[in-house]
């Protein structure tokens, strides 16, 4: 249902531009309009006993950025350097998305655009909002929606009720 | 609100968030009401009927409830922002309310009926569900035939809209009124701005942090660092200053809503306030004003005794109301107390027994201080009939929730018929607090210093047998208490390495009432921290009060201690436990002794003890002070001869000696008293002050002595000597004061 949204909307516009990310070994875009900023490499300060899914906190601004950990939410293995993060406005306040690189802004366009095939595990599924048939590979939009810690958290305490 | 009420109709059962909803009708109720806007006070109250029949579960949250509360609302909000336009409610269009109101009181006075009978049909519990309904039938008529006689009056004759003006005046000609110059002389800051330059100077100290770690480069650098604190305290302190505002701000509107209160409850009472200049951060200010309010209708409303009452049983006809402001520490604590009828344990116990707040079972055990708490409760009143002015219970649940919020403490005293006295004890500001940085399995967290009780380390060699264990939980025994501990690796989940025991140290914290030890690997340094908000999702898990940067550039997180208590299962103590257990340590502690060391040079040294209430001084004097008259040494002392007690013939070894600076060597004599006569002891070293205990009639064999005495002084078996024998001594120095001085001997 959500995806099918997703692609009326997308298919009204000509192009857009996503910023490209690396997680693994999958790229994966965000909507430019999205971010707010993008931090470097830096160092995650762990949050003993909280959800899998949050990577830590970072300086930002003189605040502390909540990060949320995209390889864990993949069941990837921990990434041995340090991640980057893009500084995304959510529901719940600014937060940060962990990513291994952060790449360069693709422009695609609607015709690319393609829903997340079925066979994917739902829960999965709702984290992505489709995919952009690029030549290199296929580029996966991020439902930032569902990326906010609280809508994690929500996601992950349903799962387990 | 109107979210709150929205989610009301999706989960019908919530009995939080219909508190929530009620508590704030409540207060715009209460506050209304105290400044003269009787239009909005009494659709407010009409309101809050329903929302009480809600919470106690008599109506259900239909859809038609919901929506004659959203109308509510809306007719609410249609009057404040009348108010904030043109300072009146609009008395006169109070007719348009009136069908709202009759809707309102229908809803609470005849919905409730069907209902109570459909549940009265149950068979089990019918009987007393029948008596529960019935008296909150009776509560409601009572209520409903205040309301409306009262609305039919106001009707016609609506009340002449209020004028600041008038309210100025009537302040000040209150006894104890505020003093309006204070007011003037202050300067209006918008807070958004205040909390931006909060923002700046957390930045600011922040710097000043790294900087002085990383002071040794060069000496400029030191210079420039250490004029860089001077002026981040400066600011810091300047702004805090900004943001600080003389209670009096709130105090001020006391005396018109006392005296709007005693005309209502028919009272005659005296507010009295003091500490007005007493100065707090602005928002917290803001956030005490409603449970201030709370607290003052609850002391003329519940706490006086109306006038007959109070002339017989001796009480002056006009009651006491004290409004006082002090700060200790860095809390402000604000107290309110009445010297009404106080309050009764055993009528709360049952009240919140009947109430069924607490299970009856459990009642019984319950003591005072923890009876007391339960007026905190939602839903608790002890008011026999609801009033305009109080008795819906929400009070004192609305004191506690706002001053917790701002991570203050509100106590409960009270003497049954002399008065109760509620105290708010509030941080003097939030945003920088002094804070121990600590490391547990390499990872850095902050703990507030407010809850840090005392610090223990623990060495290499008393790590095995520091911690004991009751099954399989960790105590540490602190000065003979049992104290749980926490530790901070195993609370947090943190990757522990198992390596053999090393030092630690312990923090002990006092979590509101809450005491154990939390172990961590190390100590780092004290520091001012400032505290930056974590995240909806992290501040959720509760561990954790925010996060902060420290000296060192690195993020720490501050921990709550207070949390981790709960989550550890902490118990609260009892103060009055530790009170009644506290006289009764304190008769079973044996008097301090002095303890000392005697013998002569080259012999083994004697460990020596004295009580430490009979030594009145410990002098070290060079030799050549002290004189001999005849055998007996003396000492000039304090104008008079002091006669020296030298067991050991440590002053005749010294006189005898060849050496050259035998008159300069120093030598300690305990002055001791007894029986007004002074008496000098002389002792070759002073080694320690320590409890112990004498066991009377012990007989000790193999003692020099067949009657001494034993006592333990520390860990240690002592021997109490005969005071025959000190006596004797004493008589063949020549000496005739010293009788019955006990001396012990350690054996």
């Amino acid at each position: 249902m959500m995806s099918a949204t997703s692609v009326s909307t997308t298919s009204a516009v000509e192009t857009r531009a996503l910023c490209s990310v690396r997680v693994g070994g999958q790229m994966y875009g965000v909507d430019i309009n999205e971010v707010s900023e993008i931090l470097g490499p830096s160092q995650q300060r762990s949050v003993p006993c909280a959800p899998h899914f949050i990577g830590g906190l970072v300086p930002y601004r003189g605040e502390v950025l909540t990060t949320v950990n995209l390889r864990a939410l993949f069941d990837l293995p921990p990434f041995e350097q340090l991640s980057s993060a893009l500084v995304v406005e959510g529901e719940s306040g600014t937060y940060g998305l962990l990513v291994d690189a952060v790449c360069e802004v693709a422009q695609v366009t609607a015709e690319t655009f393609e829903a997340i095939p079925s066979t994917l595990d739902a829960k999965r599924k709702a984290l992505l909002r489709g995919a952009y048939k690029l030549p290199k590979g296929l580029l996966i939009q991020l439902e930032l929606k569902r990326l906010d810690p609280m809508a994690l958290m929500a996601m992950s305490s349903s799962v387990a009720v | 609100m109107e979210r709150s009420l929205t989610e009301l109709e999706s989960r019908p059962e919530d009995s939080a968030l219909i508190a929530e909803i009620f508590r704030a009708v409540h207060t715009i109720k209460g506050t209304t009401g105290f400044l003269g806007f009787h239009r909005l006070e009494s659709l407010a109250h009409s309101g809050e009927n329903v929302l009480g029949l809600l919470r106690e579960g008599k109506i259900k949250s239909s859809q038609q409830v919901i929506t004659i509360l959203l109308r509510t609302m809306d007719a609410l909000r249609g009057i404040l922002k009348r108010i904030s336009v043109s300072g009146d409610d609009g008395a006169e269009e109070a007719m348009n309310d009136a069908p709202l109101i009759r809707e309102l009181d229908q809803l609470s006075g005849l919905e409730a009926g069907p209902v109570y009978a459909a549940k009265s049909r149950e068979k089990k519990k019918a009987a007393s569900r029948k008596k529960a309904a019935a008296t909150a039938k009776s509560l409601e008529e009572s209520t409903a035939s205040i309301q409306l006689p009262a609305m039919l009056q106001q009707l016609p004759q609506p009340a002449p809209p209020p004028e600041p003006v008038q309210y100025n005046r009537r302040a000040t000609d209150v006894p104890g009124g505020a003093s309006q110059a204070a007011t003037e002389s202050t300067l209006r800051v918008d807070v958004e701005l205040l909390n931006r330059m909060m923002n700046l100077v957390g930045e600011l100290v922040l710097t000043r942090n790294q900087i002085l770690q990383h002071n040794s480069v060069n000496h400029g650098f030191n210079t420039l660092a250490r004029r860089l604190d001077m002026v981040t305290s400066d600011l810091r302190e300047s702004v805090m200053k900004a943001r600080m505002q003389p209670v009096s701000y709130i105090f001020q509107k006391f005396p018109r809503m006392v005296r709007d209160l005693c005309h209502i409850c028919n009272k005659h009472v005296q507010l009295d306030m003091v500490g007005q200049e007493t100065e707090l951060d602005k928002s917290l200010l803001e956030a005490i004003k409603d449970p201030l309010i709370h607290a003052v209708r609850n002391a003329i409303d519940h706490g006086m005794e109306p006038e007959a009452d109070r002339v017989a049983i001796g009480k002056p006809v006009e009651g006491t109301v004290r409004l006082r402001a002090i700060q200790e520490g860095g809390h402000v604590v604000i107290e309110v107390s009445d010297d009404g009828r106080g309050m009764d344990p055993k009528r709360i116990l049952q009240k919140a027994v009947d109430k069924g707040l607490v299970p009856a079972e459990n009642a019984e055990n319950m003591s005072e201080r923890e009876i007391f708490q339960l007026v905190f409760m939602p839903g608790f009143s002890t008011a026999e009939k609801v009033t305009n002015v109080s008795g819906r219970g929400v009070g004192m649940d609305v004191v506690r929730t706002n001053v917790e919020k701002i991570g203050g403490k509100v106590e409960l005293d009270s003497a049954l018929g002399k008065g109760t006295t509620l105290r708010l004890r509030i941080p003097l500001t939030l945003a920088i607090v002094p804070a121990l940085v600590v490391r547990a399995c390499g990872e850095t967290f902050a703990i507030p210093q407010n809850a840090l009780f005392e610090l223990v380390y623990v060495s290499e060699e008393n790590v095995s047998t520091a911690i004991e264990r009751v099954d399989n939980v960790q105590v540490y025994r602190l000065r003979g208490d049992l104290l749980p501990v926490v530790r901070l690796d195993e609370l947090l989940k943190l990757p522990m390495e198992k390596s053999e025991q090393k030092k630690f140290f312990m923090v002990v914290l006092d979590a509101d009432g809450r005491r154990f030890g939390l172990v961590v690997d190390e100590l780092l340094d004290p520091e001012e921290i400032v505290v930056k908000p974590l995240s909806v999702v992290l501040r959720q898990m509760g561990l954790f009060s925010g996060a902060t940067i420290l000296g060192n550039g690195s993020l720490a997180l501050i921990l709550d201690p207070t949390a981790a208590a709960i989550r550890s299962n902490i118990a609260l103590r009892n103060v009055e436990e530790d009170a009644a257990i506290a006289p009764a340590i304190e008769a079973e502690v044996s008097p301090e002794f002095l303890v000392f060391s005697t013998g002569r040079k080259g012999e083994r040294p004697r460990r020596m003890a004295l009580p430490l209430e009979i030594v009145d001084r410990i002098e070290t004097v060079p030799f050549n002070r002290i004189e001999f008259a005849g055998q007996q040494p003396v000492m000039q002392y304090l104008g008079g001869l002091l006669p020296l007690l030298d067991e050991s013939n440590l002053l005749h070894d010294l006189s005898e000696s060849s050496s050259t600076n035998a008159a300069q060597t120093p030598v300690q004599i305990l002055v001791i008293h007894h029986e007004s006569e002074a008496v000098g002891i002389v002792v070759r070293e002073v080694l320690d002050v320590t409890r112990g205990n004498i066991y009377a009639d012990a007989n000790l064999p193999g003692a020099e002595n067949a009657t001494s005495k034993v006592a333990r002084i520390g860990d240690r078996v002592t021997v109490l000597q005969n005071m025959a024998t000190v006596r004797e001594i004493l008589a063949s120095q020549n000496s005739e004061s010293v009788k019955n001085n006990m001396q012990l001997e350690v054996a």
